[in-house]
């Protein structure tokens, strides 16, 4: 039931995108794989609810993959092998508007923190809003939502300088 | 050297001859003195070596440039000789610098520029300016680096409509050219990625940041209470419950530079006869999106948007206040944004327009409108 549903919302988001065709999130930079996620790949991952305060003031459950999984599947240094000249690591996160937030690789790790940061595709049991979606950042915890980053598009790991 | 000038052993010897030919040593000697000047002017030296740019600390350095294109000092004054040149147009007529004019903040003042064709561009000519914190161009961002941005309008058929093997034909017999390429790439040959290259770092010097905002920012001015009233509005997102007004322009047109490098769909049409990035990415999420512009100089860049549809400041800023249209692929930074609890636009007062665009011509650069580094210089050497 819960994956009809699921399939249903992704169907649902096609549709209501007008096109058959919908935004992607590239994994990139220092991974040992590159990723290219669409909307059913990132299904495909153990999903995960966070409940946070979004601009309106309401807390609002948010479901989608834990962001440090999908970067292990990358092959991005995470857990044991966050140590050394690995501690320089950040993730740029771009959306589709050209907004960039950071996250140090270590704000991810849950060997550092149990705080989790996911990307999210559901809000509330449905597909995020269209001016949100199809993927958004959400930061557990974090008081503004400005790392919250919507549309996200591309993730790039890379070495601070 | 007075002591053994060689006109003294030569006056000695040739008396005679020199009395009768006094005259014309006079003469010859007026003449090379021309001659000298005349020389000395038309190659007064380009000066050469690394570019140094002048900016506030509080731009930032998250500048761009390619690591193949250092920019020069003499690679500057031939992409300055470049952005100038008509002949890099079919009709050896226009030039960068045609729709890009100075005093305008390099736009032209119209909706949509003519090219050599007389067809309109599909689009809004855009300000060059502050141009080294860009990294993607034109209204839908789709060039990568200047570089790649100014080989566009150069070939494409409604604008200086002509190939590039073109250009590096018309100029390749010019021998001031020949000489600046030589200076700034090693060897004389001219290519189009060449001419692109020094195009491209002559656009990256077109800094604005003495305006009068930039005074303040650094405590040199002091802005009037409207002025003041201006920037809190701009910068700030409106509270209505708390009684706080904001027009939260600062949200996309924020920071020292008032350019953030964002693409938004800013609700000017339900359903937008110019797709926008749409038509690149094919995502419905993209439709009516364009780039946020820098509002550096405005008061000058009318008219506004990617249409050139409003003519003035006030149209502008109507808008955003009243007539932001919902729809689909809205960005989000327009919805629920009101003055009024539960308001669907903005509602500014009357009196908040006027000193938003008070503010807004507190971005006006004449230092920058005027700068002679930026100023054509064939028209220099005509003039003399």
């Amino acid at each position: 039931m819960k994956k009809f549903i699921t399939l249903l919302s992704i169907v649902a988001l096609l549709i209501s995108s007008g096109l058959l065709k919908a935004q992607s999130v590239k994994i990139t930079g220092e991974v040992a794989t590159p990723l290219d996620l669409k909307l059913a790949d990132t299904q495909q991952y153990k999903q995960t609810s966070v409940v946070r305060k979004d601009r309106d003031g309401n807390d609002h459950t948010y479901t989608g993959v834990v962001l440090a999984d999908l970067l292990a599947k990358a092959g991005v240094t995470m857990g044991n092998d966050l140590k050394g000249e690995n501690l320089t690591k950040f993730i740029a996160v771009s959306a589709s508007d050209g907004y960039q937030v950071v996250f140090a690789l270590a704000e991810l790790d849950k060997s550092f923190t149990d705080r989790l940061i996911i990307l999210a595709s559901i809000m509330d049991g449905k597909p995020l809003p269209a001016g949100d979606g199809p993927f958004r950042i959400i930061v557990q915890d974090e008081k503004k939502p400005a790392r919250c980053i919507k549309q996200v598009t591309g993730i790039k790991i890379q070495f601070a300088k | 050297m007075a002591s053994t000038h060689p006109c003294t052993a030569f006056n000695s010897t040739y008396h005679t001859f020199m009395q009768l030919s006094k005259g014309w040593v006079v003469l010859s000697l007026f003449c090379i003195i021309i001659i000298l000047s005349g020389w000395a002017y038309f190659s007064d030296p380009v000066e050469t070596g690394t570019y140094q740019f002048t900016y506030p600390s509080n731009f930032g350095n998250r500048i761009n440039i390619p690591e193949d294109n250092p920019t020069t000092k003499q690679g500057v004054y031939l992409g300055r000789m470049l952005f100038y040149e008509t002949r890099l147009s079919a009709n050896n007529k226009l030039s960068c610098g045609s729709c890009h004019q100075q005093d305008k903040a390099f736009t032209d003042g119209k909706p949509f520029s003519e090219g050599v064709d007389n067809v309109p561009a599909p689009r809004n000519a855009m300000s060059l300016t502050n141009l080294l914190w860009a990294k993607k161009f034109f209204w839908d961002g789709r060039a990568e680096g200047l570089e790649a941005q100014a080989i566009i309008p150069m070939t494409n058929p409604h604008e200086m409509g002509q190939p590039l093997a073109t250009s590096v034909k018309k100029i390749n017999g010019d021998k001031e050219y020949h000489t600046l390429f030589k200076l700034v790439y090693g060897d004389d040959t001219i290519t189009g990625d060449r001419i692109a290259k020094a195009i491209a770092q002559f656009e990256r010097t077109l800094i604005s940041c003495n305006s009068k905002y930039d005074q303040y920012l650094a405590g040199r001015y002091q802005p009037t209470p409207q002025e003041l009233n201006g920037i809190k509005l701009f910068m700030g997102g409106p509270n209505p419950a708390k009684g706080i007004p904001g027009a939260n322009c600062g949200h996309c047109h924020g920071g020292p530079k008032t350019y953030m490098e964002l693409f938004h769909n800013n609700g000017l049409d339900s359903i937008p006869k110019d797709a926008g990035i749409e038509t690149l990415t094919g995502l419905r999420s993209d439709l009516g999106r364009f780039k946020v512009p820098t509002l550096r100089n405005v008061a000058l860049t009318a008219p506004y948007m990617h249409d050139g549809r409003f003519k003035t400041l006030e149209e502008v800023v109507d808008h955003y206040s009243d007539h932001v249209i919902e729809s689909e692929s809205l960005s989000t930074v327009f919805r629920g944004e009101s003055n009024e609890v539960g308001g669907k636009t903005l509602k500014l007062t009357a009196d908040e327009k006027k000193d938003i665009i008070a503010f807004l011509n507190m971005l006006t650069d004449n230092t920058f409108i005027t700068d002679p580094r930026f100023a054509d210089p064939h028209k220099l050497i005509v003039k003399n």
